[in-house]
C-alpha cells in the first residue's frame, strides 16, 4: 500500500462533530462561571494580578475578562460579548455573559439529543425577536427633564457597586457630569463622555470629597513660582505654539561672515520672543496655557506683566479648557483675535493637594466640559471607582437617549421567562424546546442574585416564578429579587430600575453569541499565521 | 526507493492518482458539513489564536493550509470560484472531489484516463448547454422578488440565515441597486467595491442597517470642528498640509540673520495659504490623505468646515467618486502658484458625525456623483461580524450575477436532478467508452442533493431516489414539466416547488460550479506521476 496522505499541515489540530460543540459549550461556561459571583447587590470583587504585576480590583464583568487571558477559541469569544457590551451600553457586561453561558448549557442537553444545531439556533433568534418585544411592552418611559427620576433609575443602576456606601455621591456626579457635556444637536442629545468629562484621580483624602467641577482641573503647575496663582474672573488665553523661537522645519543653515552679524542673530531671537509676548499682550490675557514650550525669556516678559504661564498641557486637557471657559485654541500667535480669549472661567486657582500642584479653572459660567475629581485611599480603589461612575455616566447617558425602563432586580428577565414560557406551548415541532431553554436561560439572572446573597435558591425562585405566572395582572411583573436580603419583592417599591437598552442588548448579544458557538462543528486550530491573508478578498477586510 | 538521481521521490502511475483522489477527497470532506441551509460552520484558529469562523467554503480552505499538491488544487478552485462568482464555494469543491472519486474508479476499471477526459468534457458541455437551454428561467420576468430570493439562498446557509435572511437579502438587493450604474452601451454594471461595509460589535445582527452614501470609520481631526454640515462640499486631498517641510538633504542658507524669521514663517504660511485656498474654492469638507498640522486646524474650526486627516487612499478615491470630487495630488497650477479650483469639489447633501459604540463615524448623505452606498453590521462579536460580512458579500454577488446573466435556475438540489437525469440519457446515446464516463458525471452531480440532506440528518438515499423520479418524469412526460422545478426540502425532509419557495440561484452560478469542478478534475486525473523534491540543506549562508 501507498503511505498515508497528508492533506494538512502537521500542526494542525481538529477536533470535529460533537466534540468540537461539547468543548466550545464548555469553556464557554467556564469564562461565565468565572464572573458569577460578580453579579447583583451583594456581589463579591475579584482581584487579579496582572502580567505587568499590577493589581485589578473590580467586579465589572469587562474589567475582569479584559484581564483574563484564555487560550480557547471559544472563551475569546465570550470575552468579546462583556467588551460589546461595555463599548454599546456600559453596563450589563457581568449579565451578559452569564446569560449566555447559561443558554449554551441548556441548549447542550438539546445536542446530546441529536436536535440539529441549525434548528436550534433558528428557534433561539425567534425567542430572542419575542424576547425584545415583550420586554419593550413591559417598559415604563421616564420623564428625563425630572430631576430626581433620573437621579432614583443612575441609584438602581449602580447599586451593585463597589461604591454603594456612597450611592448618592456618584450618582450626582455621574449625572451633573453628563449634563454638562450634554448638547443638543437638531433635537437629539450629544453626550460626548470619552472627550469632554474627564475622570482625575488623586489618592488620598475621602472618597466624599469626589466632585464634579463646574471647569476644569490638570496636574500642572504655573512655571514660575513668583507668577499669580489665584485668578478671579481670569481672561484666559489658550495656544497651540510654543513660545520660544521656533526654528523652520526645513533644514536651515546660516552662515555668518561678519561679528555683528553674529549679534545680531542672538538679538532676533529675542527680539522674536518679545514679539510674541507683546502680541499676547495687546489681548491683555490673566493666564496663558499652552500646549508646547515656553522660554524663560517669554516667562520673565509675561511674569512681570502679571501674566501667568502654564506650559506643555495635553492636547485634550487643552480642548476641555477651551469648552469650559470659552476660548478658542489658537496655533498662530500672528493671528490671534479678540473673541480668542476665554472669559467665561470665574477663578483660576492653584491648589496644593497631596504632593502635587493642581491648576483648576472653576466657576465656569456654561462649561460644556468638566472635570471629574475623585478622591480615595489607594490607587486600586480608585480605578475601581472610575469604572463604576464610567457605568454610571453610561446609564445616564442612556437614560437620556432612550427614557424607557424596565425592573430590575431579575424581575424584567422572569416576566419575559414567564411570557416565553406561555408562548412555547403554541410552537409546534421540535423547536419547542430550543425556544423554552431562553425563557429558562433567563432565570439565571434572579438565580444568580439569589444565590450571590446566600438565599434559598430554590424556594425564592420557586416563589417568584409562581407569582409571575399567579395572574397576567399589571401586578406580578414588577416582583423580583431584593438582592440584599434574597427574598422576592415588588421593584417599585425597592426602586430598582434598568435601562431598557441594556437589558435589550444583554439579550442580544447572548443569544447570538450563543448561537454562533452552537453552529460550529469542527474546529482547526494551530495553523500559522495567514500570511497574504486577505489579498484582494473584499472590501470590508481594512475597516477595524 | 527513488531510482532518481536527483534528491527527492517519485510516485507513479496508480498510487499516485489514488494518492491524489484521496487527498481531494479528504478536503471535500472537510467542507462537506458546511453546505447548504443546514450545514454548520467552522472554527479555525491559528498560532497566535486569532479566530475565524465561517461557513464560506473559499474561506474555510484559505484559511486550512492545505498541503498536499493536488488538494492544493481545490483550494485554488475554491479560491477562483470565489472570485468569479463570490458563491457557491463549497459546492465546487465537493463536486470536483466527487468528480475524482469517480474517475479513479473508473481507471481502476481499465479505463484509459483520456477517454475519461473526453467523456468529462462532453459530459460538462452538454450539462451546460442543457442548463441554459432548458432549466434557466429568465428573470426579467420574475423582478425583484427574484434577486431577493437569490440572495435569500445563498444566505440560508449562512449565520444571517436563520433568523433574518430576509432582512439581509433585502440589503443586500437594494445595496446593488444603489451603486446600479449604466455604462456607455447603455447597459448597467454594478460596481459592487463602491459597497463599503462597516463592522461594528454591539447591538444584534438584527440592526444592522444599510446607510445611504459614504461611510469613513474615522473622526474630524478637532472636536471643534463641526459635527454636521449640509450641504457638504467635499475637497480630496492627497496633499500634506502640515508645516511644509524641505525635503531631505535640502538646506536653505540664509547669509542675512534678519531673515532667520523668514524661513520658519514662509513654513507656516505656505501650509496657510494651501488651506484658505481650499476653503475659498468653497470647501467645508477636506479629506487627505497625509497629515495636518494641529496648528492648522485653527482654520477649519474658524471656517466651520469639517476636516478629516490620514484617510486611506481607498477610501478617498472611493469618496471622489462617488461625491464626484477629484483625487488632487499637488496643488500647483500652470502659472506656478498653489490653487485650487471648484470644479474639483464633490457634493453631498448632508455629511454628518454619527456615534457607534464607542467610535465615530463619519457619513456622507446622498452623494451627488455615482451612487454609493455603506452597509453597518453589528453583532455580539468581532468573529461574527467578520463572518456576516463574508456572507453578506457573498449575497451580494449572488445579486449582483443574477441582475448581468439575466436568469436563475432552481436551487435545492433541482437543477443537479435534473442535470443528472437528462446526462443519463445523454450517456445511452452514446455508443463508445466515453458513455461510461458520461454516466459517472451525471451520478457524481447527485453529490449535492446527496450532501445536503445528509446535513440535515435526512435519509439522503431514500429522498435522492425520490426526486430522481419526479425529475424523470417532468423530463419524459410533457403533462408533468411542472415537477421539473421540485427540490428539497429540508426542514422537513420532502421534496417541495423550490421555484414558488423562492429557492434560486443564478445561472451563471451553476455553470461555473460544473464547469470549474470539471477543469479541476481534469486537472488531477491526468496526472500519473509526483516528483517531490526535498528541501535543500539549508547551510546556514544567505545567498543574497
Amino acid at each position: 500500500m501507498q503511505a498515508p496522505v497528508l492533506v494538512l499541515n502537521q500542526n494542525a489540530r481538529r477536533e470535529t462533530g460533537r466534540r468540537a460543540q461539547l468543548t466550545n459549550i464548555a469553556a464557554a461556561k467556564a469564562v461565565s462561571d468565572i464572573i458569577r459571583t460578580t453579579l447583583g447587590p451583594r456581589a463579591m470583587l475579584k482581584m487579579i494580578l496582572d502580567a505587568m504585576g499590577n493589581i485589578v480590583l473590580t467586579n465589572d464583568g469587562n474589567a475582569i475578562l479584559r484581564e483574563i487571558d484564555v487560550s480557547h477559541p471559544a472563551a475569546k469569544s465570550m470575552i468579546e460579548l462583556s467588551r460589546t457590551q461595555d463599548e454599546e451600553v456600559g453596563d450589563g457586561t457581568t449579565s451578559v455573559t452569564v446569560l449566555a453561558g447559561e443558554i449554551l448549557t441548556i441548549c447542550e442537553a438539546f445536542l446530546q439529543r441529536n436536535i440539529h444545531p441549525t434548528v436550534i439556533v433558528s428557534a433561539l433568534f425567534k425567542a430572542l425577536d419575542d424576547a425584545v418585544v415583550f420586554a419593550e411592552e413591559m417598559s415604563v418611559a421616564v420623564d428625563v427633564n425630572d430631576d430626581s427620576q433620573v437621579l432614583q433609575l443612575i441609584r438602581s443602576c449602580i447599586g451593585t457597586k463597589y461604591v454603594t456606601r456612597h450611592d448618592n455621591l456618584i450618582v450626582d456626579i455621574a449625572f451633573k457630569a453628563v449634563k454638562t457635556v450634554r448638547v443638543d444637536v437638531d433635537g437629539r442629545p450629544i453626550m460626548d463622555i470619552k472627550n469632554f468629562a474627564k475622570v482625575e484621580k488623586i489618592p488620598g483624602g475621602e472618597l466624599i470629597d469626589s466632585q464634579v467641577l463646574d471647569g476644569v482641573m490638570f496636574n500642572k503647575d504655573v512655571t514660575s513660582a513668583k507668577m499669580r496663582r489665584r485668578i478671579e474672573n481670569p481672561r484666559i488665553m489658550l495656544l497651540d505654539c510654543p513660545l520660544e523661537f521656533r526654528k523652520a522645519e526645513s533644514q536651515t543653515n546660516v552662515e555668518i561672515t561678519d561679528e555683528t552679524n553674529w549679534k545680531r542673530l542672538l538679538e532676533i531671537e529675542e527680539e522674536y520672543v518679545a514679539g510674541l509676548c507683546k502680541k499676547l499682550l495687546e489681548h491683555k490675557p490673566d493666564l496663558v496655557i499652552t500646549e508646547k514650550g515656553a522660554s524663560d525669556l517669554a516667562l520673565h516678559i509675561l511674569g512681570r506683566k502679571g501674566v501667568s504661564v502654564i506650559r506643555r498641557l495635553r492636547k485634550t486637557d487643552n480642548n476641555r479648557a477651551a469648552k469650559a471657559c470659552g476660548a478658542t485654541v489658537v496655533s498662530r500667535i500672528e493671528e490671534l483675535k479678540k473673541s480668542d480669549v476665554g472669559t467665561g472661567a470665574g477663578l483660576f486657582e492653584v491648589r496644593k493637594i497631596g504632593d502635587e500642584y493642581y491648576t483648576f479653572i472653576t466657576g465656569c459660567k456654561e462649561p460644556k466640559a468638566c472635570t471629574i475629581l475623585l478622591r480615595g485611599g489607594s490607587r486600586d480603589v480608585l480605578m475601581e471607582v472610575e469604572r463604576n461612575l464610567d457605568d454610571a455616566m453610561a446609564v445616564t447617558r442612556n437614560i437620556f437617549v432612550n427614557s424607557k425602563m424596565v425592573p430590575g432586580g431579575g424581575s424584567i428577565e422572569m416576566a419575559v421567562a414567564h411570557r416565553l414560557h406561555t408562548k412555547s406551548k403554541t410552537i409546534t415541532g421540535v423547536s419547542q424546546y430550543p425556544y423554552r431553554a431562553v425563557a429558562e436561560a433567563l432565570e439565571v439572572i434572579p438565580r444568580t442574585l439569589i444565590e450571590n446573597c446566600g438565599g434559598n435558591v430554590i424556594r425564592v425562585l420557586t416563589a417568584l416564578r409562581a407569582k409571575h405566572s399567579e395572574t397576567e395582572s399589571e401586578e406580578s411583573k414588577f416582583w423580583g429579587i431584593d438582592g440584599m436580603k434574597g427574598v422576592s419583592t415588588d421593584m417599585r417599591t425597592l426602586g430598582v430600575w434598568e435601562p431598557l437598552v441594556v437589558k435589550t442588548q444583554t439579550m442580544k448579544t447572548a443569544v447570538e453569541a450563543a448561537a454562533m458557538l452552537l453552529r460550529i462543528d469542527d474546529i482547526v486550530s494551530g495553523l500559522s499565521k495567514k500570511k497574504n491573508n486577505d489579498a484582494g478578498y473584499q472590501a470590508s477586510n481594512d475597516d477595524e | 526507493m527513488s531510482s532518481l538521481v536527483i534528491k527527492g521521490q517519485r510516485e507513479s502511475g496508480q498510487d499516485v492518482r489514488t494518492g491524489n483522489v484521496t487527498a481531494c477527497v479528504a478536503v471535500a470532506n472537510i467542507v462537506k458539513s458546511s453546505l447548504g441551509p443546514v450545514g454548520l460552520d467552522k472554527m479555525l484558529v491559528d498560532e497566535v489564536g486569532d479566530v475565524t469562523v465561517t461557513n464560506d467554503g473559499a474561506t474555510i480552505l484559505r484559511l486550512l493550509e492545505v498541503e498536499h499538491p493536488a488538494a492544493k488544487v481545490l483550494t485554488e478552485l475554491a479560491a477562483q470560484q470565489d472570485e468569479e462568482v463570490g458563491d457557491g464555494t463549497t459546492s465546487v469543491v465537493i463536486l470536483a472531489a466527487e468528480l475524482l472519486r469517480r474517475a479513479n474508479e473508473l481507471v481502476r476499471s481499465r479505463i484509459h484516463p483520456t477517454n475519461i477526459i473526453t467523456g468529462y468534457r462532453l459530459a460538462m458541455r452538454e450539462g451546460c448547454k442543457y442548463l441554459r437551454d432548458k432549466l434557466a428561467k429568465p428573470v426579467d420576468k420574475l423582478g425583484r422578488e427574484t434577486l431577493i430570493n437569490a440572495a435569500r439562498t445563498s444566505l440560508s446557509s449562512k449565520i444571517l440565515g436563520s433568523a433574518e435572511s430576509v432582512k439581509f437579502a433585502t440589503m443586500a438587493v437594494d445595496a446593488v441597486m444603489a451603486v446600479k450604474t449604466p455604462t456607455s452601451s447603455g447597459k448597467y454594471k454594478y460596481p459592487i467595491e463602491a459597497i463599503h461595509v462597516l463592522k461594528a460589535q454591539g447591538k444584534s445582527a438584527k440592526e444592522s442597517e444599510l446607510l445611504p452614501g459614504y461611510a469613513l470609520n474615522m473622526t474630524r481631526s478637532s472636536q471643534l470642528m463641526p459635527r454636521r454640515v449640509a450641504p457638504a462640499k467635499i475637497a480630496c486631498l492627497d496633499v500634506d498640509l502640515r508645516r511644509t517641510k524641505m525635503k531631505m538633504g535640502v538646506s536653505v542658507l540664509i547669509e542675512n540673520p534678519e531673515e532667520l524669521n523668514k524661513a520658519q514663517e514662509k513654513e507656516l504660511d505656505i501650509t496657510r495659504d494651501r488651506i484658505s485656498a481650499v476653503l475659498k474654492a468653497g470647501a467645508n469638507v477636506v479629506l487627505t490623505t497625509k497629515g495636518i498640522d494641529d496648528a492648522a486646524l485653527k482654520y477649519f474650526v474658524e471656517a466651520g468646515a469639517i476636516a478629516v486627516r490620514r484617510v486611506s487612499e481607498r477610501d478617498i478615491e472611493r469618496i471622489a467618486k462617488a461625491t464626484g470630487a477629484t483625487v488632487q495630488v499637488s496643488m500647483a497650477d500652470l502659472g506656478g502658484e498653489e490653487s485650487f479650483d471648484n470644479s474639483l469639489l464633490g457634493y453631498a447633501d448632508e455629511v454628518y458625525e454619527e456615534r457607534i459604540r464607542d467610535d465615530d463615524i463619519l457619513i456622507m448623505k446622498n452623494c451627488k456623483s455615482t451612487a454609493a452606498c455603506s452597509v453597518l453590521l453589528r453583532g455580539p462579536n468581532e468573529y461574527m461580524c467578520d463572518e456576516m460580512s463574508r456572507s453578506f458579500h457573498d449575497a451580494v454577488c449572488v445579486v449582483k450575477r443574477t441582475l448581468e446573466s439575466n436568469s436563475v435556475v432552481v436551487g435545492g438540489g433541482a437543477a443537479e436532478a435534473a442535470l443528472s437525469i437528462h446526462l443519463e440519457n445523454f450517456a445511452t446515446m452514446i455508443g463508445s467508452r466515453e458513455q461510461l464516463a458520461i454516466a459517472e458525471f451525471a451520478e457524481a452531480l447527485l453529490v449535492i442533493p446527496k450532501t445536503l440532506a445528509m446535513n440535515a440528518a435526512h435519509d439522503s438515499t431514500d429522498l435522492v431516489a425520490k426526486l430522481k423520479a419526479v425529475h424523470h418524469a417532468a423530463q419524459n412526460d410533457d403533462s408533468k414539466s411542472k415537477l421539473s422545478s421540485f427540490g428539497l426540502d429540508l426542514d422537513v425532509g420532502a421534496l417541495r416547488d423550490n421555484l414558488a419557495e423562492g429557492v434560486i440561484e443564478p445561472t451563471i452560478s451553476k455553470k461555473k460550479i460544473i464547469q470549474f469542478a470539471t477543469e479541476a478534475a481534469l486537472t488531477i486525473i491526468r496526472i500519473d506521476d509526483l516528483i517531490k523534491i526535498d528541501k535543500k540543506e539549508d547551510d546556514g549562508s544567505v545567498p543574497y
